[in-house]
């Protein structure tokens, strides 16, 4: 090995290393994003049950409305997150620097909600996410969904949270099937 | 094999453990460094508020709990709910504890990545133990509303819990993710 082969092999290791540190430092600090943005929708969700306590329906409505959209600029924070993990396994870092720049954008909007500053882009959200069918088969498939009404506490967000598992399970193609017994 | 498991066991040991290495005495020097862990004090200083409030809450709740007669047919619910806060009151205990020992390692990490990971540990977990001392409140709040009868809220009580612990188990799975990315970080 020549000098030059040696400096050149030297300089794409350091070049490696700091590559790998940037590219490792961005999800780090992004799920640390998806955390904060996760927290304040457990303050959505205190300040619902406060404003429920107090029994004044102006502030109950309005205490929903911020959780609402909190919950909606949380979804956002997770689609970016998503897209980030994609770009970042096809080494696309431009789109992982864009994604990221989303979900800043999406717990900046999570403070605001949490304030009352409800963008409209995000109040639109609220309301597909509000007209949206219900529990009638994920995007009106004609199968027989699962009997999700039975989980604990009743809650929407779960019922559609476990029908969207089923819905994601039935368009992977895989179906549980019957194994050949072993032979004694 | 075996040298990349010490390597990773390395790793994680001077992420989140006992530094194997001697380490120089450091201020949290650089600007980012620096913003994280003004930040990660911040949400320290939130979750012990939190945590507190939680407390009073469940000194508040053991009183109230006595006023629902044993024969409530929302008894199991409540049942349900008091594992719930309980379960959640050791995990804000147990989070507050780790964020508070990953901030005392910043000043004496080797180096600045290693102390801005320090910082963004003791961040994450700060808000593992906020959104857990809130989940406490809830349930408590929830409590109250059976205690004193206030029905209509009951309601509204029960699914903005259930949404809080959905939230809430969010913020761990990420505090768990932002754990392994770091792990991952120093073990390349």
């Amino acid at each position: 090995m020549t000098k030059q082969t040696v400096k050149i092999f030297a300089a794409s290791m350091v070049c490696a290393f700091c590559a790998a540190e940037s590219l490792a430092a961005v999800p780090a600090d992004a799920a640390g994003d998806l955390a904060a943005i996760a927290t304040i929708s457990v303050q959505a969700k205190a300040n619902l049950s406060n404003a429920a306590l107090g029994g004044n329906v102006d502030e109950i409505t309005e205490a929903g409305k911020r959780s609402d959209a909190v919950d909606a600029a949380m979804a956002q924070g997770q689609d970016a997150y998503l897209s980030m993990e994609r770009a970042d396994q096809n080494g696309d870092q431009d789109a992982v620097a864009s994604a990221s720049e989303d979900l800043k954008s999406s717990l900046a909007k999570a403070v605001n909600a949490l304030n009352g500053v409800i963008p409209d882009e995000i109040a639109q959200a609220v309301a597909r996410q509000k007209k949206a069918p219900k529990n009638t088969g994920v995007k009106g498939r004609s199968y027989d969904v699962p009997n999700v009404y039975d989980v604990p506490w009743n809650s929407d967000r779960m019922r559609d949270f476990y029908q969207n598992h089923f819905a994601n399970f039935w368009d992977s193609g895989i179906r549980p099937q019957d194994s050949e017994t072993t032979p004694e | 094999m075996i040298r990349d498991r010490i390597i990773i066991g390395f790793a994680v040991a001077v992420c989140f453990g006992t530094s194997l290495v001697a380490v120089e005495a450091q201020e949290a020097g650089a600007p980012a460094v620096k913003a994280v862990f003004e930040a990660s004090q911040a949400a320290i200083h939130d979750a012990e508020a939190e945590v507190e409030k939680a407390r009073v809450a469940i000194a508040k709740g053991k009183e109230l709990l006595a006023l629902i007669p044993e024969d409530s047919p929302l008894m199991p619910d409540v049942a349900q709910v008091v594992e719930a806060a309980s379960e959640n009151w050791q995990i804000a205990i147990d989070s507050l504890k780790g964020a508070k020992e990953s901030a005392s390692k910043v000043a004496t990490a080797s180096n600045d990545s290693v102390a801005g990971d320090y910082a963004l540990l003791a961040k994450v977990n700060a808000g593992v133990a906020l959104s857990g001392a809130q989940v406490v409140q809830i349930a408590l709040t929830y409590i109250e509303a059976i205690a004193t009868e206030q029905t209509e809220s009951v309601d509204i009580i029960r699914t903005a819990l259930q949404d809080a612990l959905a939230s809430s188990s969010q913020v761990q799975f990420n505090y768990e993710r932002v754990k392994s990315l770091i792990a991952a970080k120093y073990s390349k």
